[in-house]
């Protein structure tokens, strides 16, 4: 079982796999520099489109190589995006990535009916793994960015996608929990009623391969000792592998305060595409975004 | 854990004997049940109705009945509300239909100043002796509610779990029936059992254990649920099946009488004092039987 953001890049560079990103509109530092970084350790191959000279200028910014990438000349945010979303549908590259462009133009070619890498009826969601000195492993929460307000089955589909990735992480059975504000269920929230119909899919193997409980708040589904407080019995343990949020403006602001507060550091991919895409916001970090890489190879491995 | 209707007489063997008060009492088949429970201690009857019919029906039947209180109304509706005022008065700890319609019956029960309202829900409740069933199984509800939602279903639960308390079943295994044992979203039914389940698990609804959705045959049967990979603590040993409406109720329990030869006993719960309100296809011992099931929830006054 990976239990640090370290382990989980060092599980791929054992795979010795190198796979190959395309990044669209590369010209940027924290991009370049973590690509970079990615290449020289041996975890892929990358092929980077944009303005050729504003590349080649940011490498050298950086103290990076130009020769260590592929540089594919590309005049704009839109043709950057769809020519590196179309590498990976005709099998050039196994990775797409976000680099100076905007989310909505990215997405758009991702997403595009005819050329885009969207799994046909799959639900676009994402899920990011965090660690944390104050946890005991990683933590994998959905959805930060995508989903504002996930009905049921895109709720479905988002625990789907993280106990997937928890899977590849080496955790057989995660422990989901589904996040609320208390631990009661309420018709007047919609989301208690949500989580119950989840949780009796689990106990009926519709939703396959984890523990599930919800809805719990935080402290239930992450420290035993509130568990035993409330005498309140849920085979997550205070032991959560993955919570799932009600909505964006639940989610987004818990990783940001764990980023801010908890010293937290993170990895996250879009989820719902034939192969990983890497999206993630101009503001993030090298590391973040080094991070990142590393966990779209392991989840390309495991394809 | 209870295999025969019979056995409920050991249960209220300890007890003192509790009043019966049956609304518009001249009415052949509910009053030779009520006699013949009176005559084997079940019940102390009293008869509100028409003081001749009923001397007839009784004389017409062999029973002596010298000794009990009959307060004539001919009036049927005048002697529904008698019955009702004895019950909320604490005269009487069991209610019965006589030759009455339902509706003027429940009506009476309903009123606000001297009915036998206390704010729960009316449900009627079911109890089978089936051959093929290891004991007892409750059907919950096939006659009063039609389309139950959400919350009246929890009014449903709790109102049997409590009469099923009082049977001496602790912890009674409730089964929230559906067409399927998956969870799908176009089965309502499937859903609020989902949520039903969930809300047994954190002690919203407490004194049973409930599973749903079962299908019918994995709530009673261990080797179906086994067959379907089912794991469950209810699954082929439900005490208490939960209907997800009228319809699926009222031809199970038809079902179960005619096809299965099943033996049962109902009572509406939910009111100040249990209501035996047998319909006239029932039969003489099905109407017997209630009243001791009756006899057997209703509350000791003092």
């Amino acid at each position: 079982m990976i239990r640090t953001l370290d382990q989980m890049v060092e599980k791929v560079l054992l795979s010795g796999k190198k796979h190959r990103l395309a990044i669209s509109w590369a010209q940027d530092n924290n991009t370049i520099g973590a690509v970079g970084k990615a290449v020289i350790n041996g975890l892929a191959e990358a092929f980077l489109l944009g303005k050729k000279n504003e590349i080649i200028k940011v490498c050298h910014s950086q103290s990076i190589d130009p020769a260590l990438f592929t540089i594919i000349g590309s005049e704009s945010e839109s043709t950057a995006s769809a020519e590196a979303v179309s590498m990976v549908k005709r099998g050039d590259a196994d990775i797409v990535m976000k680099g100076l462009v905007s989310t909505d133009k990215f997405l758009k070619a991702v997403m595009d009916k005819e050329n885009g890498i969207m799994i046909p009826g799959a639900v676009l969601s994402y899920v990011c793994a965090i660690e944390m000195p104050s946890y005991h492993k990683l933590l994998f929460i959905t959805d930060p960015a995508v989903i504002p307000f996930p009905d049921l089955d895109q709720k479905i589909a988002m625990a789907e996608y993280a106990i997937e990735m928890a899977n590849c992480f080496g955790i057989e059975k995660p422990k989901v929990a589904l996040i609320g504000a208390s631990e009661k269920i309420s018709r007047h929230f919609e989301n208690s009623i949500h989580y119950s119909v989840m949780c009796k899919m689990a106990e009926r193997g519709q939703i396959k391969n984890c523990i599930m409980d919800g809805p719990l708040d935080i402290f239930l589904a992450c420290e035993r000792k509130t568990m035993e407080i409330k005498g309140i019995n849920t085979p997550v343990n205070g032991d959560a592998d993955i919570l799932l949020f009600p909505s964006i403006e639940s989610c987004n602001p818990f990783y940001k305060g764990l980023m801010l507060f908890a010293n937290g550091e993170l990895a996250g991919l879009i989820r719902g595409t034939s192969s990983p895409v890497i999206v993630m916001s101009r503001s993030e970090k090298q590391k973040s975004k080094y991070y990142c890489i590393a966990l779209a190879c392991l989840m390309a491995g495991n394809k | 854990m209870l295999k025969k209707l019979e056995e409920i007489r050991a249960i209220i063997a300890n007890e003192p004997v509790k009043k019966l008060v049956l609304a518009a009492a001249h009415d052949h088949d509910s009053l030779s049940a009520v006699l013949r429970a009176s005559k084997d201690g079940i019940v102390i009857p009293i008869l509100v109705g028409d003081k001749e019919s009923i001397q007839n029906i009784a004389a017409a039947n062999g029973y002596d009945i010298s000794d009990l209180r009959i307060i004539h109304e001919s009036q049927t509706e005048a002697a529904v509300e008698i019955a009702v005022k004895m019950a909320s008065s604490k005269q009487a700890e069991i209610l019965m239909k006589g030759k009455v319609g339902t509706s003027t019956l429940l009506k009476c029960v309903l009123n606000k100043e001297w009915g036998l309202r206390t704010g729960k829900l009316l449900s009627h409740f079911a109890l089978f002796e089936v051959e093929t069933y290891h004991k007892l199984i409750a059907v919950t509800d096939v006659a009063m509610n039609i389309a139950p939602n959400l919350q009246e279903k929890i009014a449903i639960i709790n109102n049997s779990i409590n009469c099923l308390h009082k049977l001496g079943i602790q912890n009674p295994k409730v089964a929230v029936l559906g067409a399927v044992e998956m969870v799908n979203e176009n089965m309502s039914a499937t859903l609020d059992a989902a949520l039903l389940s969930k809300m047994n698990q954190r002690d919203q609804i407490k004194g049973c254990i409930i599973d749903g959705p079962l299908a019918f045959d994995n709530a009673v049967s261990l080797e179906s649920a086994r067959h379907k990979g089912i794991k469950s603590e209810v699954a082929g040993d439900t005490d208490l099946l939960l209907m997800p409406d009228i319809e699926v109720g009222n031809v199970l329990y038809k079902s179960l009488v005619f096809f299965a030869k099943a033996k049962v006993a109902s009572v509406i719960l939910g009111a100040a004092t249990p209501i035996v309100l047998t319909s006239r296809s029932d039969s003489e011992q099905a109407k017997y039987d209630s009243i001791m099931l009756a006899a057997a929830v209703s509350k000791k006054q003092a």
